[in-house]
């Protein structure tokens, strides 16, 4: 078997926030077909990686690389990266008021594809890949995460990940705030999106979504950098042992 | 004084009268007010609603009215009211005034035959002097201010709509007026429509009117100053919407006035998308018990254009609602300023008023000021206001680019929902379509001139 394309290639990532150094020298590879998973306290800096991955302005990279389909990232803003096909599930997404999901899905499909796509054909792709999300067809004209449930949320966050088609998807946090039936739900919407040519870098603190999702690698972030990496079999150890067994917690 | 070498005398006001075969009531009040204009000032940004809001720059001396026709059963829709025609549909009555030309009306037959009336206001003092005269006909009212003296001894356009007892019109009625003051040939051009609605007991009706002038800098100065007023009969309602797009050149000032009596009901929608001065005063006049208003305003400023508004909500019957909606997105260096007066009167226990002023800064030069005032004499009442103003959120432009949305189209989409939100407010979802749309065409037209332009400066 030939060696799948590196579609992401990071390299002694340094990231500031503010005036705030969060990540300390990040390295990875993921390569087309493959489930990463990052795992990590709160504040390791499993965020601030995937809002740079997405190119939020405010993360400014001041050291090392990020290569992605083998050109540069870091010079992209995040809408031609959107259109390259990088995903970002937000783990909170915002709302904005008056703007229809409809609306909104209209648009991100036409930026992503380059093209209209025909109403009708639209209407039928987005109905059917909504009753398998278990959305309700008033989701629609509703405003975009405006009084949106947790879980309303995080499958907006799928829905538009299923549309966009993207070939490399970040999922922060996509399994917080959700009970175990939307948990299921969404996880047989990431499993449905997985395939040879896609690759997933799954971000989570809790172990429970890989009891749907089988990663094929699993990676420990402490203090901004990564810092112990191995197969599925790590996510079990860390959920039995805690996170202290690969570092102790930080001193505040 | 300056007016007086445009039209000094009594007889060069009593021309257009004659030329429109006006009764003499109307002449006599023409006249009346003319007297009064003569005798007022032009408010200055120390007066009363008019902070901050110098139309110092307008000569009034130097603008003439400008010709409006009666209809003709020969004129003919013109091509550019035929998009709105289009995406309002379904509508009751159209009435089309262009400066210059024979207007076009139509009402239909059956809600003719009910009696309901829908014209152009030199028709309706024609042919409907009877109805007109009571609100057309009254004394100069010492409280008006120069403009509103001035719409009323020199209106030129406008309409009248009558809706008689029990009368429930379920589509709207349409009003358009054009004044192309470059293909016109008139320089320094005065549109002055006097609007007037009334309401009677127990109806319902929808009243949409759009005011363009082009966007030209063809002449140096051009008025538009408009008189709205309507009456709300005894659990009658009225929606109203107005949207205006003028061009650089355009200064204009609109005075709307709704007085609503029992259990009445009075939604207004006011969309101001152009101009280099626009002022609107929106006061709403809540008489009768049960009383309810929902007043909604969108402006969305661009250049170097001005916008100044007021709503004033009088509450003087215990039991009344209001609720008051005002949104500015302002591009480049235009700016706006908004005031918010609630009044509610020792009688009016238990009124129910609310105010919400939100101003979005889109240029680096924009500004805006809100200033909400609160008179309150009763004192089981409820009444709180709120006002923003800020940029546009930056997580929610980046969630849209996210989604691969450019930074432009992601803030086209957020201010057209920033504006959404208030529109909604009104009750004719059309109607809401064909503002969003001219709101749109606003934005991406603007940009693509800034595009234009920061291309130019950088070759």
């Amino acid at each position: 078997m030939t060696e799948k394309e590196e579609i992401l290639v990071i390299k002694d990532l340094h990231v500031r926030v503010d005036d705030k150094e969060i990540l300390k020298g990040v390295s990875l590879t993921v390569r087309r077909g493959e489930i990463h998973a990052l795992m990590g306290r709160n504040g390791s800096g499993k965020s601030t990686l995937s809002y740079t991955l997405m190119g939020h302005p405010r993360y400014k990279v001041t050291a090392g690389q990020i290569w992605y389909k083998g050109s540069d990232l870091t010079a992209l803003a995040a809408d031609e990266r959107s259109r390259s096909g990088i995903y970002l599930a937000f783990q909170y997404p915002v709302a904005i008021p008056g703007v229809s999901v409809s609306n909104f899905l209209r648009a991100a499909v036409k930026s992503r594809r380059g093209t209209d796509v025909p109403v009708k054909e639209f209407r039928k792709e987005l109905r059917n890949r909504m009753s398998s999300l278990n959305i309700k067809d008033d989701f629609l004209s509703r405003y975009i995460n405006d009084g949106f449930s947790g879980g309303e949320k995080k499958r907006l966050e799928i829905l538009q990940m299923e549309l966009l088609a993207p070939d490399l998807a970040v999922l922060d946090e996509t399994d917080s705030g959700l009970d175990i039936d939307a948990l299921k739900t969404v996880a047989s919407g990431i499993n449905s999106m997985t395939g040879p040519d896609v690759a997933i870098l799954l971000i989570t603190h809790y172990q429970r979504l890989l009891n749907y999702i089988t990663p094929d690698y699993v990676h420990v972030m402490q203090d901004g950098q990564i810092v112990m990496s191995g197969g599925s079999e790590l996510a079990h150890q860390l959920e039995a042992r805690g996170y202290d067994w690969v570092a102790p917690a930080p001193v505040v | 004084m300056a007016e007086q070498k445009t039209v000094s005398t009594a007889t060069q006001v009593d021309d257009p009268t004659k030329r429109r075969e006006e009764p003499t009531w109307m002449k006599e009040a023409r006249l009346a007010s003319w007297e009064s204009y003569l005798s007022t000032q032009l408010p200055g940004i120390r007066d009363d609603g008019w902070h901050r809001t110098d139309i110092s720059g307008l000569n009034l001396a130097d603008l003439r009215a400008v010709d409006f026709h009666s209809p003709e059963a020969s004129a003919s829709v013109s091509p550019w009211v035929i998009p709105a025609l289009d995406s309002l549909s379904s509508h009751s009555g159209v009435l089309i005034q262009e400066a210059g030309t024979p207007a076009y009306l139509k009402l239909d037959s059956e809600l003719a035959d009910k009696g309901v009336v829908f014209c152009d206001i030199e028709t309706a003092l024609k042919t409907h002097g009877d109805k007109v005269r009571r609100y057309l006909g009254e004394p100069a009212d010492l409280n008006d201010d120069k403009f509103t003296n001035l719409i009323k001894s020199w209106f030129n356009c406008g309409l009248f709509l009558f809706v008689p007892p029990g009368v429930e019109i379920a589509n709207p009625l349409l009003s358009f007026t054009s004044v192309n003051y470059r293909s016109s040939g008139i320089a320094d051009g005065a549109v002055l429509p006097r609007l007037l609605v009334v309401a009677s007991e127990g109806s319902r009706v929808t009243l949409l009117h759009s005011v363009t002038a082009p966007l030209s800098q063809a002449v140096d100065t051009a008025l538009h100053a408009g008189l709205v007023d309507i009456h709300i009969e005894q659990a009658a309602h009225v929606s109203y919407l107005e949207l205006t797009e003028f061009g650089p050149a355009v200064y204009s000032v609109t005075n709307t006035r709704a007085w609503l009596n029992k259990d009445a009901s009075f939604t207004s929608l006011t969309a101001a998308l152009g101009g280099r001065l626009v002022k609107g005063e929106i006061s709403t006049y809540l008489n009768g018990q049960g009383a309810s208003a929902e007043v909604a305003g969108v402006v969305l400023g661009a250049d170097n254009e001005k916008y100044s508004f007021n709503t004033i909500e009088e509450h003087n019957a215990p039991d009344t609602r209001s609720n008051i909606h005002f949104r500015t997105a302002l591009k480049d260096s235009s700016t706006s300023i908004y005031q918010g007066i609630i009044r509610v009167d020792r009688e009016a226990q238990r009124t129910d008023a609310y105010q919400s002023n939100k101003n979005l800064l889109l240029g680096s030069g924009a500004k805006a000021d809100s200033i909400p005032k609160l008179e309150i004499l009763a004192d089981d009442v409820r009444c709180s206001h709120g006002a923003t103003v800020g940029p546009v959120d930056q997580e929610q432009v980046f969630y849209l680019m996210s989604r691969g949305l450019t930074a432009a189209e992601a803030e086209e989409l957020i201010v057209l929902g920033f504006f959404t939100t208030v529109m909604a407010k009104f009750d004719h979802k059309p109607a809401i379509a064909w503002v969003g749309s001219a709101i749109a065409s606003k934005l991406i037209a603007h940009d693509r001139d800034s595009r234009k332009q920061s291309a130019g400066e950088q070759k």
